[in-house]
């Protein structure tokens, strides 16, 4: 199965022809209505399995309480297409008669209202009531801890069948919706028959996996995938983590909310107990199954499952049992298999998770390898890139007369009764290469994430070109321009390389979610020219990462690892980049080379501030350095004049000379 | 039926019930060269822990679907015969329940929701919640004669609507209901609202539902509220409740049944007799009533045979609502909805036996009569 | 009963039911403190250790409520089933740790939890397939005493229940606060990485853990077991989402902050019962779940380990 993402397009494509015309006349092979019935059973939990797959495979949010959606689906169409409610009769009504939405019951004042939304209005409609309460829901928790997330959606969704079930005037309560009305068109009821809502089945599958394939490869796919990856990365990219994630949630309820109204038109009943937490887990085995993020994976696994459960141990009881009857086996006659099925589940998910963490339909990542000229070929560096568009990027902020330069004032970082950093201050001036070095646990990479908005200092200012940075969300800070790297590498490591320096131009890019399921010219447009822009910022590293740009950066030397890093914060087209010891792991060769582009970088028009161990980068590149010990500035100066100074030497070269 | 899960061994009583008599009718050879062939569909599903309405709507497509099916017996639980209704009304196939009890089924109110074909197909051969609960009422304020009671369910579909026609026809007997609750029936403890049963000083409790809240509601009350009376439906007339209930808790607990007693029926004993040697297990109630809708089906496709009419689903309904047999429970018919003419509802209650094997419904209880009428 | 009455009551019956939210709550707190997971296995090991429980009674004869014991006996059976109990579940704990979660350690997002609910669903379905879904009655030996104060009743069970709970709980909070273990434990929840450059044998604080969290969970089945008289498999769920709720009330990774929060929660419940009406406890406790992660994540006492990122 692995191999069926690598396929070539055209194969895929023949492929998936000949699946949907199976699909297309499936009914006609008269295989008994109870078959379809299970076909388009599959459709549902199909579609369940799209939407989950969205909040937990692409975005990395643990979601328990799906089912709840689902139920809130249901039960707008159920609730607005039975006898459920019936208020008295007045001529507010009337609008909504006209239009068939609502019938008037009875006659005089005894009259009631009749609801008859159509089902084919109910299907988008529920998909928006399920992704409001998705955000209603979502927006005060998403800014939780992922773990968090997990029992807050497992609270919630204990708490949607209760209600269900406590406010019987408009649910009925337990007893469940009676008799909700089938689908009809052009006033041709589907009635009983599995047929009709085997195709709507079929129908929505095929449009919500037509919108997750349409969503993976966009800005918005990778920003989820980029959150599941490594969030704090993704907001130090500009992602703007909660907004993204509440889409994530909101569409997945969208789906969920979509597949209830299908469900409860086809059963033409609902109870609460059809949606409780054993609906959320059957559907997460599913795509677990099928492998996260793997939007084939999840249609799958819902197949796979519903036959598992419908056909296959049903049908293998029954063979058990006859070999029971036939061989006088009073066990193996009362064997029930079905009701191993939950046991099944569980097993399913511990052992994928534990051998098989993918799934059966990986989610499509090219592994492409490296022919033996590529590998052997000599590393040829880059020029600088023809990076105008970064130079451009600069030259504009440049005639706007905004200095992008860096004011750091008394900063004071306190941990717990710890203080990382003492009152600091430092300039970085526009155009500037400034320095920052000092012993481990000095507050380096503090002042960086004070700067980027990671952590929340408890006093002093931090100006970035006429801007407060402090307080500022890390993707409002990468707006203004301040991008970074980390010391310890935060790329997105299932992602390709390819993939990650698209994401650095997040912000850059307009593409929202319609534009993208419709395809619209403009988004492709921006999205190609995109892909360009990562091959240029790429030119710059030579022929040491073009060839692998499709290969995911987990299987990456370290070195190219840092440079994937300073390209994705280039991506940004910042005006300050921050770059936290680029040159860690690599040898003196490759560090002078890198310390040359970086340089470069000044001359494009961007101002750089470092953390860097190495001095003689230090001493080639840096104007100023400032040196930290304890959290506090010990010296500043250019760097030979640093380099002598006695305080320094002591705290930081002759201690860590003892040390080693 | 639900053969797996919470319920499947009360479903499995039911359904050997239905399969002695279609062996009985084959083996005899009344039906003329015709040998009726059983097909057991089991709605359970793992996920639903229970019956699960859509497993039980792909069930009633597979029975429609097939032309050989002439009539079903079934199904166990209301929740899935709502599910089934439509479709099997479509294809105008009888269905005869030997237990589900919700009114709304069979309710003329509901007809154009259930019945969308217009003729009855969902007969019974127990009578309904509307009055099992209510005659309960009924011997709650004549027969116990207590002036107020407290009415639990447990949120289950069955259990309110028992709770509710309970309530109802309480209140129209002059018993002061104290207070009408919901437990969960996952949820284990159920003294807080047995406290505040105690504080009303209600005389009665009534519960409707089953089983799985019944076994910790039993042992609680026992502790909290010992001396008043306690009763419930048919979901309490079951083994679990001495099993896993337990004596002395259960001890003096009222219940009923939707169907006259008549296992320990001296004329029946041949037949129980049987039963066990068939099956290995003793038969209950609704085994009974389950033989009879069986009996029900036969004696319906009997009469096709008779008139020369082809043997279609359709003419086997049409004779199922004429048909009037003796059945072991007695006289079966119906009314113009599918409801059985007789409504009877039984009361028993639970009194330990030492000498009895503790799962033995039969001698764990006592039978107390016929529950009045309204 | 007058109005202060039903309140006593209620207050005494939340206590009993919060104790065993406690203990449960101390399990997840001491798991989540070191390595921040949410382990719905151990739902199950509660629920586990609620069946191991009865069958040692059973094998001592105990059927049902047939047997009522007194004296020096009574305690030698419960201590011994007590201490079984414990120590099957605590090694059924470390078994899940050791084959399915040491595997996942230092795999990210949700993956790892995910592998908790395969294994709670294995031993929740493993045992319902064992019981054909029955409930259980189980072994009630103690004498039916109970004590009337004021119109309100304590029973023999009650006290029982309020003993047992709080010995196991000091003898945690005294295990983590002062033995060298238990600062390793804490050592581990502040810095995993800077613990073991300490010296610190990080598998060992973890499988530690989870010996402790399971055998108080094991104690927790049996301590249900004999206050309700049943066991079944659909226990651990319910059980354990109310004390996960008691642990972030508390402040999830604190042990003092689970024993107060299983507290709360129990009387919530009760109360709620009494006050409100009993089909809105579950609204009303999982509300209070979520209003706590939202507005403070921290829980009433705070947490044990900062937050780190």
């Amino acid at each position: 199965m692995k191999r069926l993402a690598n396929l070539p397009p055209r194969t895929k494509r023949i492929l998936f022809s000949v699946l949907l015309a199976f699909l297309l006349v499936f009914p006609f092979l008269d295989t008994g209505q109870a078959n379809i019935d299970i076909a388009a059973n599959c459709a549902a939990y199909a579609a369940l399995a799209l939407g989950l797959n969205i909040v937990v495979g692409f975005t990395g949010l643990l979601d328990l309480g799906y089912a709840a959606f689902f139920a809130i689906g249901a039960y707008a169409y159920g609730i607005l297409n039975s006898y459920q409610l019936h208020p008295a009769w007045s001529n507010g009504w009337a609008p909504l008669a006209a239009i068939g939405f609502v019938a008037k019951l009875g006659a005089g004042a005894a009259a009631t209202v009749h609801f008859t939304f159509p089902f084919w209005v109910m299907l988008p409609v529920s998909a928006v009531i399920a992704a409001g309460f998705g955000v209603a829901f979502g927006a005060p928790t998403l800014r939780l801890k992922g773990d968090y997330l997990a029992i807050v959606t497992l609270g919630f969704g204990e708490i949607v069948p209760i209600v269900v079930r406590n406010w019987s005037s408009l649910t009925n309560g337990a007893e469940g919706l009676n008799g909700v009305a089938p689908p009809s068109v052009f006033g041709h009821s589907f009635g009983i028959d599995s047929t009709p809502y085997y195709y709507v089945g079929l129908g929505i599958v095929l449009l919500l996996l037509f919108i997750s394939q349409r969503l993976k490869p966009s800005r918005i796919g990778r920003a989820w995938m980029a959150i599941r990856e490594d969030e704090i990365a993704a907001g130090a990219m500009g992602i703007h983590t909660t907004r993204l994630k509440l889409l994530a949630f909101a569409m997945g309820a969208g789906f969920a909310g979509l597949t209830g109204t299908f469900y409860i038109a086809k059963l033409q009943t609902a109870t609460p107990d059809m949606f409780d937490l054993p609906v959320s887990i059957m559907v997460l085995v599913m795509i677990v199954l099928g492998g996260l993020g793997s939007v084939w994976g999840a249609i799958i696994g819902a197949v796979l499952l519903q036959l598992l459960q419908a056909w296959f141990l049903p049908e293998l009881s029954a063979m058990v049992q006859a070999l029971g009857n036939a061989v006088h086996s009073p066990f193996l006659s009362n064997l029930e298999l079905t009701s191993a099925s939950e046991l099944i589940f569980g097993i399913i998910l511990v052992t994928m998770m534990l051998y098989r963490r993918d799934g059966i339909v990986p989610a499509s990542r090219n592994e492409v390898r490296l022919s033996f000229a590529q590998q052997d070929a000599a590393v040829s560096r880059g020029s600088l890139p023809a990076v105008e568009r970064l130079s451009r990027a600069s030259a504009q902020a440049a005639a706007a007369g905004a200095p992008a330069a860096l004011a750091v004032r008394d900063l004071t970082v306190k941990f717990g009764g710890l203080t990382a950093l003492k009152s600091v201050s430092l300039d970085v001036p526009a155009g500037g290469i400034v320095a920052v070095i000092g012993p481990n646990g000095s507050g380096k990479s503090t002042l960086f994430n004070s700067i980027t908005g990671l952590v929340t200092p408890s006093g002093g200012s931090i100006d970035f070109a006429g801007h407060e940075l402090i307080g500022q969300r890390p993707d409002q800070i990468l707006r203004y321009g301040v991008a970074r790297t980390f010391q310890n590498i935060r790329l997105f490591p299932n992602l390709t390389v390819m993939e990650n320096v698209l994401i650095g131009q997040h912000t850059h890019l307009k593409a929202g979610p319609a534009g993208i399921v419709l395809g619209l010219g403009g988004v492709r447009a921006e999205e190609r020219e995109a892909r360009e822009f990562v091959l240029e910022l790429l030119a710059m590293f030579g022929n040491r990462l073009i060839p692998r740009i499709d290969q995911g950066v987990a299987q990456l030397s370290y070195a190219n690892r840092r440079r994937v890093e300073i390209a994705r914060a280039l991506a940004t087209r910042p005006r300050l980049l921050m770059l936290d010891e680029p040159t860690a792991g690599m040898n003196p060769a490759e560090s002078l080379e890198l310390a040359e582009q970086i340089a470069g970088f000044r001359d494009l028009g961007l101002t750089v501030l470092l953390v860097e161990h190495k001095l003689d980068v230090v001493t080639r590149l840096a104007d100023n350095v400032i040196v930290l010990d304890y959290g506090e500035k010990l010296a500043e100066g250019p760097a030979d004049v640093v380099r002598r100074d006695e305080a320094v030497i002591e705290a930081y070269i002759g201690r860590g000379a003892v040390n080693a | 039926m639900p053969l797996t899960g919470a319920d499947a061994e009360a479903a499995h009583l039911i359904l050997n019930g239905a399969l002695l008599a279609i062996k009985l009718a084959n083996s005899s050879g009344e039906l003329k060269g015709i040998t009726l062939e059983p097909m057991v569909l089991n709605n359970a599903t793992a996920t639903a822990g229970q019956y699960d309405p859509a497993q039980a709507a792909t069930n009633a497509r597979k029975l429609v679907g097939d032309k050989k099916v002439l009539a079903n017996v079934g199904p166990e639980m209301s929740g899935s015969g709502k599910a089934m209704a439509p479709i099997l009304s479509m294809a105008d196939l009888a269905t005869i329940t030997p237990s589900s009890t919700a009114p709304a089924l069979t309710d003329p109110q509901f007809a154009g929701e259930f019945v969308p074909g217009g003729k009855p197909i969902y007969f019974r051969t127990v009578t309904t919640d509307a009055y099992q609960g209510p005659n309960m009422a009924n011997f709650y304020a004549e027969t116990l004669k207590v002036p107020s009671v407290y009415v639990l369910d447990d949120s289950g579909a069955y259990g309110v609507g028992l709770a509710d026609a309970f309530a109802a026809q309480a209140k129209v007997k002059g018993i002061k209901v104290l207070g009408r609750d919901r437990l969960d029936p996952k949820a284990a403890d159920y003294s807080a609202v047995l406290t505040k049963i105690k504080a009303t000083n209600a005389a009665s409790l009534y519960y409707g539902g089953t089983m799985q809240a019944a076994v910790k509601l039993v042992k609680q009350s026992y502790q909290i509220v010992p001396d008043i009376k306690k009763g419930g439906g048919d979901g309490i007339l079951s083994p679990e409740m001495m099993t896993a209930a337990g004596f002395p808790a259960a001890e003096g607990w009222y219940a009923t049944n939707a169907s006259p007693h008549v296992v320990d029926d001296p004329k029946l004993a041949s037949w129980v007799a049987l039963y066990s040697k068939t099956y290995g297990v003793q038969p209950d109630d609704y085994a009974i009533t389950s033989y009879d809708a069986a009996l029900v089906a036969i004696a319906a496709i009997k009469a096709v045979i008779k008139s020369g009419k082809p043997l279609t689903a359709s003419n086997v309904r049409n004779a199922v609502q004429t048909v009037k047999i003796n059945g072991l429970q007695g006289p079966i018919s119906f009314d113009k909805y599918g409801d059985l003419s007789t409504r009877v509802v039984a009361v028993f209650q639970f009194k330990q036996n030492k000498a009895a094997p503790l799962a033995d419904m039969d001698k764990q209880s006592i039978y107390i009569g016929v529950a009045p009428q309204s | 009963m007058t109005g202060s009455a039903i309140f006593l009551q209620q207050i005494i019956n939340g206590v009993s039911l919060g104790a065993v939210y406690a203990l449960l709550a101390l399990g997840f707190t001491l798991v989540y403190g070191i390595l921040e997971l949410i382990n719905f296995a151990h739902f199950s090991v509660f629920m586990v250790g609620a069946f191991v429980a009865l069958v040692v009674l059973e094998a001592f004869g105990l059927q049902g409520q047939s047997v009522v014991m007194h004296g020096a006996p009574l305690v030698l059976v419960l201590l011994v089933a007590l201490v079984v109990t414990m120590v099957a579940s605590g090694a059924l704990g470390v078994a899940i740790e050791r084959y399915t979660l040491r595997p996942m350690r230092n795999v990210k997002g949700p993956m790892a939890m995910i592998t908790t609910i395969g294994v709670s669903y294995i031993l929740f379905n493993l045992v319902l397939l064992a019981t054909n879904a029955q409930a259980i009655n189980f072994p009630d030996p103690m004498p039916q005493a109970s004590y009337h104060v004021g119109g309100v009743v304590i029973r023999l069970k009650e006290i029982l229940i309020w003993i047992v709970s709080a010995v196991l709980m000091i003898g945690l909070n005294l295990f983590v606060k002062r033995t060298k273990l238990g600062k390793a434990m804490r050592a581990v929840a502040q810095d995993a990485e800077a613990a073991r450059m300490m010296g610190v044998d990080v598998d060992n604080v973890v499988m530690i853990a989870f010996f402790a969290g399971s055998a108080l969970a094991g104690a927790a089945g049996m301590i249900f077991g004999l206050y309700y008289n049943f066991a079944q498999y659909s226990i651990g769920y319910t059980a354990g989402l109310r004390a996960f709720t008691a642990a972030v009330l508390g402040g999830i990774g604190n042990v003092p902050g689970a024993m107060l929060g299983g507290i709360v929660i129990g009387l919530i419940e009760t109360l709620g019962s009494q006050y409100i009406a009993a089909r809105w406890a579950d609204v009303i406790i999982f509300s209070i779940l979520i209003g706590t992660l939202v507005f403070r994540p921290a829980g009433l006492l705070g947490m044990l380990a900062p937050n780190r990122s």
